[in-house]
């Protein structure tokens, strides 16, 4: 077990005019640190080229992480997949990555674009063999990992991108390569990676991409543990333990909440500063604890956070807001969704009586079911997650 | 003279952000920015009767726009 963990972002850009994608990718663990990634690209598009590649991915997934050999998953896809009546094949291209323990990663390719493997924001060759299955030619290869490793797989409608409308040609992986080179910043996500090269593959297809297009991304990272606290114990003879195990937490520390703020100043015998600057009218200042690297209002801020994680996962809309903005929610944002590998809620599940009010959108109810919510979006977006109730 | 007005949950949805601002603008009109030394405050513990804020020690509830010159002028001006 090392420092490091592994970060995972992927997405598509469906064909013009199609509802389903042909192209799908699979992410299963392998107990803690360890999992398999699987891009498949079926053949043609639509609803046809859609099953192929699910069911491509998913067989693969579920038999590598059952620890499977390679030449066992192929021989099961060539016998399972249907048999296209048009072309008389069954076939689905793919890409395998599977990474042991955050140490070493290991590259399966069958006809997908070689993976760009980038090192300090170089992309670096590495070695393949060729092996013979079923008449298929697949490469494989073994990298041990470093910190801030990128693996970029994708479908090939991303080296076809702009073929007969801005290149004869489209672009090609060496193009992909320059660009990916030329943008690589190291506070870079999985997830902004992919969208990055996606939307310009989607920018070079006019808006309209001539094949699906699939960019799975992987990140060698380092732990960043935050640890968050979020309200004040329901018994208040528990304030000292809460803060000792929160406070005593590796890592970044956000304190939310005007009450929880005002325990964990005197818990540090260090006094609190409101900031008074309203960033945005509809969220409420932070605050300043020596010690603390962050302190907001609670339950208004945090349900703004959680409309931004939803956002984040799906057309990330909000991101030109929160990725720049010093309102307690975009700060939070930036912690939780950008920064950080590990999380650890505490949450304190006291009840503010004068909070029970139907006319304030912020009820006990509604809190807890705030915290759930944030939780999911996390643990989706790859997070380890760790909530403790007090 | 020390000024908070708090932002927590409760005086925010209550107005906190236009209390702020008309202390700013009025504490402007009076000339008393060198006396008057304004900032925020978490939560003041009268989360039912906010907006609150406090004058040096003395907590004052259920301020809003409508009676914010008559608390300016008792509290504030008068002192």
């Amino acid at each position: 077990m090392n420092n490091l963990c592994t970060e995972i972002g992927y997405h598509s850009l469906f064909k013009h005019g199609e509802q389903l994608c042909g192209d799908n990718v699979e992410v299963v663990e392998q107990g803690e640190n360890s999992f398999v990634m699987v891009l498949a690209d079926g053949l043609g598009s639509g609803v046809k080229a859609n099953i192929l590649a699910t069911l491509t991915s998913k067989i693969i997934s579920t038999m590598m992480a059952a620890n499977m050999s390679i030449e066992d998953c192929v021989s099961t896809i060539a016998s399972t997949l249907p048999v296209c009546e048009v072309r008389k094949v069954a076939y689905s291209t793919f890409t395998i990555i599977r990474v042991v323990d955050n140490e070493e990663a290991e590259i399966i390719q069958y006809d997908n674009p070689f993976v760009i493997f980038m090192r300090d924001g170089k992309s670096v060759d590495y070695p393949r063999t060729a092996v013979e299955i079923g008449g298929k030619t697949i490469y494989k290869s073994k990298i041990s990992l470093q910190e801030n490793d990128i693996f970029l797989a994708m479908s090939d409608g991303a080296i076809y991108a702009g073929v007969g409308k801005y290149m004869n040609f489209g672009w090609q992986r060496e193009n992909i390569v320059d660009f990916m080179e030329a943008l690589y910043h190291q506070s870079y996500t999985a997830k902004a990676l992919t969208t990055l090269l996606l939307d310009e593959c989607d920018r070079l297809y006019g808006g309209e991409p001539g094949d699906d297009t699939t960019v799975g991304a992987i990140k060698i990272r380092k732990r960043e543990p935050v640890n968050m606290l979020f309200g004040p114990p329901q018994n208040p003879e528990d304030v000292n333990k809460m803060m000792a195990l929160f406070f005593s937490k590796e890592g970044k520390h956000i304190v939310s909440g005007g009450t929880t703020s005002t325990l964990a100043s005197q818990y540090l015998g260090k006094p609190m500063t409101s900031v008074l600057e309203y960033i945005d009218p509809e969220i409420p200042p932070i605050g300043k604890i020596e010690g603390v690297d962050l302190v907001t209002e609670g339950v208004i801020t945090v349900s703004k956070v959680l409309t931004y994680a939803k956002s984040y996962l799906t057309n990330n809309e909000y991101y030109g807001h929160w990725s720049v903005k010093n309102d307690g929610a975009s700060q939070i944002a930036r912690m939780l969704f950008e920064q950080s590998t590990d999380i650890n809620f505490y949450v304190g599940r006291a009840m503010n009586p004068a909070h029970q009010n139907p006319d304030l959108p912020i009820s006990f109810n509604i809190k807890m079911n705030i915290v759930d919510e944030l939780q999911k979006c996390l643990k989706q977006m790859g997070k380890k997650i760790k909530v403790s109730y007090f | 003279m020390k000024v908070y007005v708090c932002v927590g949950s409760s005086c925010h949805l209550k107005g906190s952000y236009d209390i702020i601002n008309l202390m700013k603008e009025n504490i402007a009109k009076n000339g008393l920015e060198d006396t008057v030394e304004l900032s925020g405050a978490f939560c003041l513990g009268k989360c039912t009767e906010g907006v609150s804020i406090k004058v040096e020690d003395e907590v004052i509830c259920g301020v809003s726009k409508e009676n914010f010159n008559e608390i300016f002028d008792k509290y504030i001006l008068k002192k």
